[in-house]
């Protein structure tokens, strides 16, 4: 009685993970995992310097000077700041306190009144005028970068609770579009041209 | 009890290794789905500063543009090199570097996000020199690359 047929034996399947193994070692050796992760600006469109410029007026007032010399001492308007003064001790740093408060103040910067989600709210005009010397080491200006924003960040997270009675991160992406586009980030940088006129 | 005392020791069974396959094909497809491809070797060596107020940014449309030593560099030497996909370069190649990326990618340059991963060390003289140029190549959209900061 001979089977016609003759019954497929098993593949042998313990080499299955050897395979595996290779494949998940080959993915591990050429891929990477982070995240990238940064801090966005926006530079201001090209100026030819041959061309008459016209500067765009804004009242002295509403400035406020932040200097980074090449020795990582930092001048805000008059005052001297240490490197310490960006570390930051609890949620905020000197550096970002008096930045926001010059924002907050309407003494020290004035309002202006806007239209947020048909409501109308004062929001500051301050703008932060950064220079940095060229030999100023990049981590120090990174930093400063990093105070000024968590300033301008604490003062959209006000706005944000006056407009919406929530903080700025809660909000939704289009509520968050709106509080940025009234409370700008206004963080500008000295054209370098200036800097060699000097 | 007989029974048992006539055997003596008993032989443990080989543990069923059927499942191995399985687990490691998991992990497999985890690191696949969690992880990207790395498209270039780094040619400088970049320490990335730390800073608090940093956002994820987007894989799509985002270029790198690297500053740093080149790697391998003797101590001392501390000319910083840029480097553009695989090549160091100099400032002045950032502008055709731009438009080339993005006729690759088919996008103006308003839509690109130039992400400057530059070493802490760096100074900021160079950094300026390099927006410069972006920002005649019309890329006003940049960031700066940073870790998140541990222990604040």
């Amino acid at each position: 009685m001979a089977k016609t047929k003759k019954k497929a034996g098993d593949i042998n399947s313990s080499s299955m993970a050897d395979i595996a193994f290779l494949l998940l070692i080959f993915f591990l050796v050429t891929t990477t995992m982070d995240v990238d992760t940064g801090m966005k600006r926006t530079l201001p469109p090209w100026i030819d310097p041959t061309e008459q410029q016209n500067d765009v007026d804004v009242n002295e007032r509403n400035v406020l000077k932040v200097n980074v010399s090449r020795s990582g001492a930092i001048m805000v308007g008059t005052d001297e700041y240490r490197p310490n003064d960006l570390r930051r001790s609890g949620e905020h740093s000197r550096l970002s306190r008096e930045v926001y408060y010059f924002l907050v103040d309407p003494n020290r910067s004035d309002k202006e009144a806007k239209t947020i989600d048909g409501g109308t709210y004062n929001i500051s005009k301050g703008l932060v005028s950064l220079k940095a010397d060229d030999e100023t080491e990049y981590k120090v200006y990174l930093k400063v970068q990093d105070e000024l924003t968590h300033a301008f960040n604490l003062y959209r997270d006000d706005i944000a609770r006056e407009v919406y009675g929530m903080a700025y991160d809660e909000l939704s992406e289009l509520e968050a579009q709106n509080i940025r586009k009234a409370v700008r980030m206004q963080i500008s940088e000295a054209e370098p041209n200036d800097q060699t006129k000097k | 009890m007989a029974v048992m005392a006539k055997k003596g020791k008993r032989e443990v069974p080989a543990m069923s290794t059927s499942s191995l396959p399985d687990i490691v094909f998991m992990l497999l497809f985890f690191f696949m789905a969690a992880t990207t491809m790395r498209e270039v070797d780094p040619l400088v060596s970049v320490q990335m500063p730390e800073a608090n107020e940093i956002t994820e940014l987007d894989k799509k449309n985002l270029v790198n543009i690297w500053m740093g030593k080149p790697l391998g560099a003797a101590k001392g030497e501390d000319a910083l090199k840029i480097q553009l996909n695989d090549q160091t370069r100099e400032v002045e190649d950032i502008r055709d570097f731009i438009s080339a990326t993005t006729v690759t990618k088919g996008v103006g340059p308003n839509d690109i996000v130039v992400n400057l991963r530059v070493d802490e060390g760096a100074t900021v003289g160079k950094l300026t020199a390099v927006k410069q140029e972006l920002r005649k190549a019309e890329a006003l959209n940049i960031s700066y690359a940073a870790r998140a900061m541990e222990n604040k």
